[in-house]
């Protein structure tokens, strides 16, 4: 628990989801780890985070999931992106894009 | 999508979870194989994965909170929960449900009758644009009576205020329908009548201004039986009275202007119709009011139009009448007489509503005084004062919902009955009708009760963390409240009640004037074409086995009055301060007075040997006689009302024509061979056995083709004629009956319950030297307390509301001491009862066991 992201700005959870996902289908644990490594290991992603999120995703149709067998034989839910969520994902770029810019518009400032 | 997906998830939750709990195993479990392949043995490394995943479930749960419709899922519970309280106190919930049910139910049905007669009159679109006119003569105080085509034409002429002005005339006809000669309603209509509704024809068209008296419009309840609802109706050919008429139209399934009307045929007035004012009545005027035209400017346009009428030497001799043109809006003229009682019935019902209420909520305070624990429990363990209220709430709504449809229930039985009432205004009635907004209505206000009746008991509740012995007086503060407008309301209804039912009374023991029992009528329609019919129908009627005396009349007592009209009486003139010579004219055969058993004064009563040929000749009554002729006799004299002068041969008694509770007016009475005008007759027998179906044989005998309608005792219909008053003192009682029983057991669960919290007390008190007698009398003094101040409130506000009442009371004054005396003695009675049994239980506490009690 401890190791919860402490400065994941609220509802960029669901982004960083879909940004993963636009790389290609991948289960919840594949998506957590992509995130950590590819964030040099700043990001940690909870579980009790992540799995509500891929349920917000699922209900506002951005992703799709559907039952595949790991590379061990396991039986995973595995999740991809649909039309819907490619749209949302852009719109969620350009909104951050915004947002980081204007912050460090008003860091620079100061 | 978003909502469909919710609903998808929500349904199929259970397997969705079981299938998260899998993905979030397997998730573990290639964490816990990266760990091992770290280097951490196989137990680290599940407990690693273990205190990196932390609380698994509580990740499954905020999953599950996503699928849509968590915000319900409490609520859900709270009413499975509710579900379960209700069914375990079922005494509560039947009162509290058959209480608000009946009275939601009641107001429901009212409601529905007030819609089709006065909200939404007839379901006529805009029906607030639409005037219908009427003549009032002031001198003679009739209101609402006819006009003639006169007015038609005058309202037809002031085209800045009116857009559309129509009249129409009463038909009835005798047509063939399904094989059987039956009498047909309808009405003769000038072009305009239909665009005065708004209103579009379903099939075909409706009248040109070219239309003659050949073509009609049917309904569409005679479309649907007589012509199977087929396209091919229009153009065929209806026989009416033996004419033919060619179907042009089919009106729309809601058009039922008036109520009960079957069929419509154009009406071309002459052109001397359109000048004689006062003559050859025709039935309405019904205009429609030009864009941004209010009624009262409309009214003041038709005034100032009569008042030059008066100025300019009124030729048509109808100013020294008092005359004027009313203009009331379309639902007066469809409610007419009922708009009173059906505002009392609205009222009355409603306050059962309220009483209802204040009960539900006495039932609901005591009730939650003992689920104090259980709310101090809940709040312990963390639940919140709006968790509480929502399930309170809950509770609530779902009382409402059940008290809902038990009151549409209620509701759609009494609408059911409203048809089948004997009262004036049936044709209106049957058409009152129960629909989803009705429904929607009672559901509604009955929510609203239950809401309302549980606000209080809940904000009780919630106080739990005050003295108890505060929140018991503030709880008694409500129920006094409560019990006082409960026996306040009571006292009204009460009142009203008593007030009713002694006019009711009153009114029963008037005598008509005439012998009404054993007298069996009906009506029927004058063949066109068979002119030796009555004389023959006379004859069959006289020799019916078990008939007393036989008569034709037209129309009878207690059918709608005779026809009106002024009359002249030979070498006199009418001077300013004298009666105005008007009255009323029954056209009746010589048996009609023995028949009725109405008493001859003077002179000879009519005889067979006044036929057409035979010098005219009539009868007045003695109202007639001392009104125009007092201190002398009217014998001898002529009169001219109808068809030229006739000579007065005698004088009978006077009868009460049309209503117990008023006297006609000055009748005449004409020999019916003699005055061939009018095409309806009515047939009555005095006789001991059933008459109906002895007349239906006499006219059939005589002529197949007749139809034979209206046919009642006499005694029904001067029964109908109260029909109003009856039904208003009856409901108004079981209204106030059950006011007066839900008073009963409120104040009784009140003081049962405040005897069964001061058990210790009153031993206490017993132990100490009480006497039970002091026992008795302090609880007797509480309850006299909390009623008193009801009656008392209650006094007062029937002593205001009684002004609602005074068209409705006969021989009775308000304020009448009898009647506001019996409505306290019984709610005092009643009061004194409910108390009585908690205060004996009182009185007879044994101290011993009550101090072992607690």
């Amino acid at each position: 628990m401890a190791e919860r992201a402490p400065d994941l700005l609220p509802g960029t959870l669901d982004m960083l989801v879909l940004k993963t996902l636009a790389r290609g289908p991948n289960h919840g644990y594949g998506i957590a780890q992509h995130i950590h490594r590819i964030s040099g290991e700043a990001l940690t992603i909870g579980e009790g985070s992540l799995y509500p999120a891929l349920q917000r995703l699922l209900v506002n149709a951005w992703v799709r999931a559907e039952w595949t067998a790991s590379d061990t034989g396991r039986k995973v839910r595995q999740y991809s992106l649909t039309a819907a969520g490619r749209k949302q994902l852009a719109r969620e770029t350009r909104d951050f894009g915004y947002l980081v810019a204007a912050i460090a518009r008003v860091m620079e400032g100061a | 999508m978003k909502l469909w997906n919710r609903i998808r998830f929500w349904l199929t939750r259970t397997r969705l979870d079981s299938e998260l709990a899998d993905e979030i195993g397997a998730h573990r479990e290639m964490l816990e194989r990266q760990l091992r392949g770290e280097g951490l043995s196989p137990a680290d490394a599940h407990a690693a994965a273990r205190r990196r995943f932390g609380n698994d479930l509580g990740a499954r749960e905020r999953s599950r909170d996503e699928w849509g419709f968590a915000w319900l899922e409490p609520a859900l519970r709270d009413a499975r929960f509710a579900l379960r309280l209700l069914r375990h106190q079922p005494l509560v919930t039947v009162a509290a449900i058959v209480t608000v049910g009946l009275a939601v139910g009641a107001n429901t049905a009212i409601v529905s009758v007030l819609r089709t007669a006065l909200l939404d009159p007839l379901g006529i679109r805009d029906a607030g644009n639409i005037m219908v006119a009427s003549v009032r003569l002031e001198k003679l105080q009739m209101t609402g009576a006819e006009t003639s085509a006169v007015e038609y034409r005058e309202l037809q002429e002031m085209t800045d205020t009116f857009s559309a002005v129509a009249a129409s005339e009463p038909r009835e006809w005798t047509a063939e329908l399904g094989g059987q000669p039956s009498r047909m309603l309808g009405r003769g209509v000038t072009p305009d009548y239909f665009r005065v509704f708004g209103e579009h024809p379903l099939a075909g068209r409706f009248f040109h201004r070219e239309d003659r008296e050949t073509v009609a419009v049917i309904s569409y309840g005679l479309w649907q039986t007589q012509f199977a609802a087929s396209p091919s109706a229009i153009g065929t050919v209806l026989m009416l009275d033996g004419r033919p008429y060619r179907i042009v139209g089919v009106a729309g399934p809601r058009f039922h202007v008036p109520a009960g009307v079957q069929a419509w045929v154009p009406v071309v007035f002459s052109p001397d119709r359109l000048r004689r004012r006062g003559y050859n009545m025709i039935e309405s005027v019904f205009a429609r009011l030009r864009d941004g035209v209010t009624p009262a400017r409309a009214a003041d346009r038709v005034n100032r139009y009569v008042a030059g009428l008066k100025t300019s030497n009124d030729p048509t001799g109808m100013a020294h009448l008092g005359y004027f043109i009313d203009l009331d809006s379309f639902s007066h003229f469809v409610a007419g007489d009922l708009r009173r009682p059906l505002w009392l019935l609205w009222a009355a019902a409603s306050t059962v509503l309220l009483v209802g209420c204040a009960n539900v909520a006495l039932l609901l305070t005591s009730r939650t005084a003992g689920r104090r624990r259980e709310m101090a429990i809940r709040l312990a363990v963390g639940a919140t004062r709006w968790q509480l209220l929502r399930q309170l709430s809950i509770e609530s709504s779902l009382l409402g919902l059940l008290s809902g449809l038990a009151g549409i229930a209620v509701a759609a039985l009494a609408v059911s009955l409203i048809g089948r009432l004997a009262m004036p205004g049936k044709a209106l009635l049957e058409l009152v009708s129960l629909d989803r907004r009705l429904m929607l209505y009672g559901l509604a206000i009955a929510l609203a009760c239950s809401l309302a009746s549980g606000i209080a008991p809940a904000l009780q509740l919630l106080r739990t963390n005050q003295a108890a012995a505060m929140v018991r007086s503030a709880r008694r503060g409500f129920q006094r409240v409560f019990l006082a407008a409960e026996v306040a309301a009571t006292v009204v209804l009460l009142v009203g009640t008593s007030l009713l039912l002694r006019s009711l009374w009153a009114l029963e023991q008037v005598r008509p004037g005439f012998d009404s029992s054993h007298l069996a009528t009906g009506f029927l329609l004058r063949p066109p074409n068979d002119p030796g019919f009555l004389d023959r129908l006379d004859r069959n009627l006289r020799a019916l086995p078990g008939v007393e005396s036989a008569a034709l009349a037209y129309p009878i007592p207690f059918s709608g009055g005779g026809e009106t009209s002024g009359f002249s009486i030979q070498g006199r003139q009418h001077f300013q301060g004298q009666p105005e010579f008007h009255g009323e004219a029954y056209f009746v055969s010589a048996a009609y007075f023995a028949t009725l058993r109405i008493p001859l004064v003077s002179g000879r009563a009519l005889a067979d040997s006044d036929t057409a040929a035979a010098p005219r000749v009539c009868v007045v009554d003695s109202l007639f006689a001392s009104r125009f002729f007092p201190g002398g006799s009217p014998i001898g004299s002529k009169i001219a009302m109808f068809a030229g002068w006739a000579q007065i041969v005698g004088v009978v008694g006077s009868i009460h024509g049309t209503a117990l509770d008023h006297s006609s007016r000055p009748t005449i009475y004409y020999s019916m061979p003699q005055i061939p005008y009018f095409p309806s007759r009515a047939v009555i027998l005095r006789t001991s056995l059933p008459g109906g179906p002895l007349i239906r044989q006499a006219v059939k005998q005589t002529n197949a083709s007749v139809p034979v309608f209206d046919v009642r005792s006499m005694e029904d219909r001067i029964a109908e004629s109260l029909g109003i008053r009856r039904i208003l003192g009856i409901l108004v009682s079981v209204f106030g009956a059950l006011c007066l029983l839900l008073a009963m057991v409120g104040l009784h669960g009140v003081v049962s319950q405040i005897v069964g919290e001061r058990t210790v007390e009153i031993g206490v008190r017993l132990a100490l030297g009480a006497r039970p007698a002091q026992i008795l009398a302090y609880f007797l003094g509480y309850g006299l307390a909390a009623g008193g101040t009801g009656l008392v409130l209650g006094l007062a506000g029937a002593g205001w509301a009684q002004q609602w009442l005074a068209g409705l009371l006969y021989e009775v004054r308000p304020f009448d001491p009898p009647a506001f005396a019996a409505a306290a003695l019984a709610v005092l009675t009643t009061l004194l009862a409910a108390v009585f049994w908690p205060a004996r239980r009182a009185s007879r506490i044994d101290p011993q066991r009550a101090l072992r009690y607690e």
